[in-house]
């Protein structure tokens, strides 16, 4: 009987525990979630366009190339 | 004496236990019995909670997958006046962390007549953070996700905004909002005194909300919506707009505004800046409407390119006379000049010959005077005559007297370079595109011919693109005076036109209204279109078609 008890006792400590795990790591996910999203921002207001070729003028001097000078090579005679 | 004494005592003893026992069974009995229901209520109430697990909300990416709109995580501060011991104090250091007004906060954290209220939605997690380091008695933080548009200004027309709840306010954020909202969960929990979960006694999993992709390319976009900025600045405009569209899909690859706005500062916005034109607002079309009389005179057998007409530079419709706009003499023109030299008396000798009835057959069938179906909300279907003067047949044919959007003529000169069908613009991927025939392939090819004219030796020269055969129409509409008739200084300019002329690829329309200096579509669009044109040709790696003599 007193090693029912014991059981009973013990199980009931161990759901608890498990819970409160699981409670911090729903916290812990939630906390990920909020940061992949904070990079997930960062990452497409870094790789805008307006921001690229702005930075691409300013910092490196670069400019849009000119299109006359752009050649296509027409592969289908061969 | 003394065993009397003991007995007496142990009596007493015995009373005091029995009525101990009875008071306490008795309270046993009032606890567990009578008072059972209340209590458990309590408890449940202090042990036992019912939380809204938040969906997050779906992102709107472009069609190369580049988020437009997302979702990031921000905290809200709330407090409890009641508990807050010192509110000016506490007003002082929040509006420190927060960069709010303390005055403000003091009102609101001095009022103990209310158990809650909002110190800031959605403030920054930093600055939350540092507040809350203070550890300040009466106030509370939770995470709640807050609306985001990561490239600023690009698309912010078209993808409107999500207002705090993260619900959908105007423009795609609205028109796709069941999508991108997905739905709430809710867990019922039990807690520990510290607020941590002990047990999860029932769960409904959020269901969270789905991605848009757009058609947009954000580069194409925002290359668009610079040459517009530099449009308008050019010519003093009050305000431009352009439509990029695939003619053989209906998919719209940019679609840009000015003046434009940073989309994460849309309630800030003035109402009239937020605006999508290219889809809410009309114009007067001018000379741009003028294929639809040619491709129905065409269609219906009445006329073919080389048919000659004899025009005089004036004609008289009804009780009015219209003239040329830049001719002078009476001259003889084939109804493919009639189109490439956008003559107006040539355009409605040919209403004419058409007649009310098949006209206005052909100006619905390209479109015109019914929405498009762009799934934008607030699209509006143009304006058509709704009462027909003896002018009339006059006016309409030139463009005047009819309202259309830029969406609208974007999709109709898409069915002249498709070969004859219209598609349904549209914004998002994965939908069914509804089509239908317009005109045949033969009238389509030839139409073709007549706008390449325009472009080569006609009033749309300055929307030549090198390397490439450019099909299109320039417009000039006087604006409607408020006060009755039209205006003698505002004009919408415009430009449509169709690259490369051999192969469609683009459709790009630029409309600009009010410029000042120059009027003509010729001269304030058509430079725009090239720009557009020529970058969204390099960009999307289009071979040229006119390849320049060995």
């Amino acid at each position: 009987m007193g090693l029912l008890l014991a059981g009973v006792v013990a199980l009931n400590v161990t759901v608890l525990r498990l819970n409160l795990r699981f409670d911090a790591l729903a916290q812990e996910r939630a906390q990920l979630r909020a940061e992949n999203a904070e990079l997930s921002s960062k990452l497409a207001a870094g790789a805008s366009s307006p921001r690229t070729s702005s930075l691409a003028r300013r910092k490196l001097g670069l400019a849009p190339a000119d299109p006359s000078t752009m050649t296509y090579l027409d592969l289908s005679e061969r | 004496m003394t065993a009397r004494l003991s007995n007496r005592r142990i009596r007493l003893l015995l009373v005091f236990f029995v009525l101990a026992f009875l008071g306490m069974f008795g309270r046993a009995v009032w606890l567990q019995a009578v008072q059972a229901q209340p209590l458990d209520r309590m408890a449940r109430g202090q042990h036992h909670a019912t939380i809204e697990v938040p969906a997050a909300r779906g992102s709107i990416l472009d069609r190369n997958g580049v988020e437009l709109a997302i979702g990031k995580q921000a905290i809200t501060v709330y407090a409890n006046p009641r508990h807050v011991a010192d509110p000016r104090a506490t007003a002082i250091a929040a509006g420190r962390a927060l960069h709010l007004d303390p005055d403000r906060l003091y009102v609101k954290l001095a009022d103990r007549s209310r158990g809650f209220v909002y110190v800031a939605r959605k403030t920054d997690p930093k600055r939350a953070e540092a507040l809350k380091a203070l550890d300040l008695t009466g106030l509370g933080f939770y995470p709640e996700e807050r609306r985001a548009y990561p490239q600023g200004s690009v698309a912010a027309h078209v993808l409107g905004f999500a207002g705090l709840d993260n619900r959908g306010l105007s423009g795609l954020e609205l028109a796709h909002d069941k999508t991108l909202r997905g739905r709430k969960g809710q867990q019922t929990i039990v807690r520990d005194p510290f607020g941590r979960t002990l047990d999860v006694l029932s769960a409904v999993p959020p269901v969270e909300g789905r991605n848009v992709r757009l058609t947009l390319d954000n580069t194409l976009q925002a290359n668009a919506q610079s040459v517009l900025q530099r449009t308008v600045r050019q010519w003093g405009a009050k305000a431009a707009s352009a439509v990029v569209l695939d003619p053989n899909t209906g998919e719209v690859l940019a679609m840009a505004s000015e003046p434009g706005f940073d989309a994460n500062r849309f309630p800030e916005t003035a109402e009239d800046t937020t605006r999508n034109r290219a889809v809410t607002d009309t114009y007067e079309p001018g000379s741009t409407l003028k294929v639809v009389t040619v491709a129905a005179a065409l269609s219906e057998g009445l006329v073919a390119p080389s048919t000659p007409f004899t025009l005089s530079p004036n004609i008289h419709v009804a009780d009015r006379v219209i003239h040329e706009a830049h001719r002078t003499r009476t001259e003889r023109m084939t109804v493919a000049e009639i189109l490439s030299r956008s003559s107006n008396v040539g355009t409605i000798t040919l209403a004419e010959l058409l007649g009310r009835n098949r006209l206005e057959a052909w100006i619905e069938r390209f479109g015109f005077g019914k929405k498009t179906g762009v799934e934008f909300p607030g699209e509006t279907s143009g304006i058509l005559p709704f009462y027909w003067s003896g002018s009339t047949i006059g006016t309409l044919p030139i463009g005047h007297g009819i309202a259309v959007t830029p969406v609208q003529m974007a999709a109709a000169y898409a069915t002249v370079a498709n070969g004859g069908v219209w598609l349904r613009p549209h914004l998002v991927t994965g939908r069914p595109v509804k089509r239908r025939r317009v005109m045949s392939k033969s009238v389509s090819d030839q139409l073709m011919s007549m706008l390449r004219d325009v472009v080569i030796e006609g009033t749309g020269t300055e929307a030549e693109v090198e390397g490439y055969e450019v099909a299109g129409k320039t417009g000039t509409a006087a604006k409607p005076d408020p006060r009755g008739g039209y205006s003698q200084s505002l004009y919408v300019a415009s430009f449509v036109g169709v690259v490369p002329a051999s192969a469609p690829k683009l459709v790009v329309l630029v409309t600009v209204d009010e410029p000042r200096g120059a009027i003509w579509g010729g001269i304030v669009a058509a430079p725009a279109f090239q720009q557009i044109a020529h970058f969204a040709l390099q960009y999307l790696e289009i071979p040229p078609d006119a390849l320049p003599p060995r």
